[in-house]
């Protein structure tokens, strides 16, 4: 059962500050969440590099090699259809309908890759929507959680974010 | 020196820009003004629109019926004109499409802030016109329900592919592409309104419903960010690349008056002219009745007058260079075509009568050339009753630009004895209005249902200006300085 520590801020360079100072002072588990993206909280927070554009180019690439490959095999292999008696891999004819499929697959990729994997759709539910204050973390209000480690008490984590500048500070568990 | 700095403001006012945001915000009265009025009762002036939309949408689908059970017999097409409304209405729909894309990402790739507030608006605009566009080649093939295996690469029995050396198959490919992408881009751009509406909200169903579209938005703005950039950076050359491939259904072809290299460039030009030009019109009521007007201010209007202004240029350009192109080329086919369009010959070469269709031609003119040149003035571009009504014209003109490639083309080709008029029969006009009112009500239901401004950039971008205040790298007399620093002058005066 893990039990993590909310806490509030009014302004978003508060937030990243406090982030930033959490996560100096050795404390790992960090999240910060916020109505619309705040600049620098990557950095504040050491997140890794995303992985969308690798994935977003390899999906690309494919997809239009396939579409190629799929013009090319149904009009020049397996059923050759003689057009105005232009040669059947007419490569030139074929270049609108892979870059077409190239974007399709890459898009279709990154909408779904980005809301399966990378947003991680199943989980529908997460332990810091258990504090009924949190809705206005996509309002008008920015939030960081920092889970407890086992046995440590809340007190001083409270302490220490208050001190940063938190307005409002929770606690929270996982509910079983 | 109070007087010198009231003069010198007066003075620079003309030159500033005009605030993007009106009036102070802050995040909680954004959320309020545009979430308000999802949560507020339904209004009659909504309701009547909406059953008149829905009326209209019955004609459409009467004429759907009609068209599907007695055959294209019923519409007006015939034999040289075998493209007419169905071709005209596919290409005007896709082209107002288009505006969306431009807005929503090549402006987001050039960083221009003006896009904010009117991205989400001009997406549903998109997506629901090329949903009126698909329905015509869908139509035209005469049995619907066969077109998809004519059209998509499936092994059927008979062993036989789609003749992928045909533009018609690039363009399924391509629009069916374009619509994808612009839903789901749309859509991911939504993400995050939803869960606000979702936290904003009073009663547990309606949390329910908006819950099931959206997911909670945590550190997932990295991955977000990413993606949503990726995105625009694959429908900017996707938009483009639609409407240079509808130009090729034409340009492919050996018609005089098709057969031109200039066709795809001056297609895309004419498709974000006409696209600007319908989201004015959806726009400057709406931002009215809904009281969007701090949100959607004088500064984006006029900057959308500035790229109708534009892009009427390159359509004009485009214009007088088919016409300088058919004389140059000297292929006397070619020069019949546009001598014969625009009505007015040159000596040693015989008039064939009249054409009945030269006033569509000079209606076209008139609308895509001469109306929007008002917008060179400034006044106009400040007021919205005069841009609205260009912008209608505008809407017209676009309409006729394509009845003139597709109906005047082909009913004067190579030989007088396959000439024929074409006249739309009441089928044609149905499906055409019905339309209209199809893409209206499903318009009314957007605004309606889901938040027209992306409001989480709105926050983005007010937190941004704010802090630009604070460095004062905004110029010191612009008006949204001038905005705060009277308000300031009026609290210690008081």
């Amino acid at each position: 059962m893990t039990r993590f520590i909310l806490a509030e801020f009014a302004e978003p360079e508060a937030m990243v500050e406090a982030a930033r100072k959490l996560r100096e002072a050795g404390r790992s588990g960090l999240d910060a969440y916020s109505p619309y993206p705040v600049h620098g909280i990557e950095e504040a927070l050491k997140l890794p590099r995303s992985k969308v554009p690798l994935v977003a180019l390899i999906a690309g690439v494919s997809g239009a090699i396939g579409g190629y490959v799929l013009q090319w095999w149904t009009n020049a292999v397996d059923f050759e259809i003689n057009v105005a008696n232009r040669p059947p891999p007419a490569w030139p004819t074929n270049i609108p309908i892979t870059f077409e499929s190239g974007v399709l697959v890459c898009v279709l990729t990154l909408f779904f890759g980005s809301l399966f994997y990378f947003f991680g759709l199943p989980r529908t539910y997460h332990p810091v929507f258990e504090a009924e204050e949190f809705r206005s973390a996509s309002l008008d209000r920015f939030w960081i959680s920092a889970p407890l480690k086992d046995g440590e008490g809340p007190e001083e984590l409270q302490r220490k974010l208050r001190e940063l500048g938190a307005e409002r500070v929770k606690q929270v568990e996982e509910a079983q | 020196m109070a007087v010198s700095v009231a003069a010198r403001i007066e003075a620079r006012r003309a030159l500033e820009p005009l605030p993007l945001l009106e009036g102070e915000q802050d995040d909680g009265t954004i959320n309020k003004t545009l979430f308000d009025y999802i949560w507020r009762k339904t209004g009659k002036g909504w309701l009547i629109l909406f059953l008149m939309g829905l009326g209209g949408t019955g004609l459409l689908t009467f004429a759907v019926v009609l068209t599907v059970a007695k055959g294209i017999g019923m519409w007006g097409n015939n034999i040289p004109v075998a493209w007419a409304f169905g071709i005209i209405n596919f290409v005007w729909w896709i082209g107002i499409g288009h505006a969306g894309t431009l807005i929503s990402a090549i402006l987001l790739l050039f960083q221009q802030k003006w896009r904010t507030s009117i991205n989400r608006f001009a997406e549903a605009m998109t997506l629901f016109a090329v949903m009126q566009a698909a329905l015509f080649p869908v139509l035209h093939t005469g049995r619907p329900w066969f077109a998809i295996y004519w059209l998509f690469p499936y092994p059927s029995t008979l062993r036989i592919w789609p003749q992928f050396k045909s533009p018609l198959m690039w363009d399924v490919f391509a629009v069916s592409t374009y619509f994808i992408t612009s839903l789901l881009f749309w859509y991911l751009g939504l993400i995050p309104d939803l869960a606000a509406l979702r936290d904003s909200s009073t009663s547990r169903w309606q949390r329910r419903i908006y819950g099931i579209f959206s997911f909670g938005s945590a550190r997932h703005w990295q991955h977000y960010k990413i993606a949503y950039l990726l995105l625009a950076g694959l429908a900017t050359p996707l938009v483009l690349s639609v409407h240079t491939i509808v130009s090729y259904d034409f340009a492919v072809s050996i018609v005089p008056g098709w057969h031109e290299t200039i066709f795809p460039p001056y297609f895309v030009a004419g498709a974000v002219f006409s696209g600007f030009a319908m989201v004015m019109t959806l726009m400057v009521p709406a931002r009215r009745f809904m009281r969007l007007k701090h949100v959607i201010t004088a500064r984006h209007l006029e900057a959308m007058c500035k790229i109708m202004l534009v892009t009427s240029l390159i359509v004009g350009y485009g214009y007088v260079m088919e016409h300088f192109l058919s004389w140059y080329s000297g292929n006397k086919y070619d020069f019949y075509q546009y001598a014969n369009r625009r009505g007015i010959w040159y000596d040693g070469f015989p008039s064939a009568g009249r054409d009945p269709y030269i006033p569509v031609f000079w209606l076209m003119v008139t609308c895509n050339v001469v109306v929007p040149s008002i917008f060179w003035f400034r006044w106009p571009r400040r007021n919205v009753y005069v841009m609205w009504i260009a912008s209608v014209l505008i809407n017209v003109g676009m309409w006729c630009e394509r009845f003139v490639i597709v109906v005047i083309s082909l009913h004067r080709d190579f030989l007088p004895s396959a000439w024929a008029n074409y006249r739309p029969t009441w089928v044609d006009l149905s499906l055409l209005f019905g339309t209209i009112c199809f893409f209206g009500t499903l318009f009314l239901l957007f605004l309606r249902f889901i938040p027209a401004v992306a409001v989480q950039e709105v926050k983005e971008l007010r937190h941004e200006l704010h802090k630009e205040h604070a460095q004062h790298e905004i110029p010191e007399f612009s008006q949204e300085a001038l905005a705060i620093t009277e308000l300031e002058a009026g609290e210690t005066e008081t």
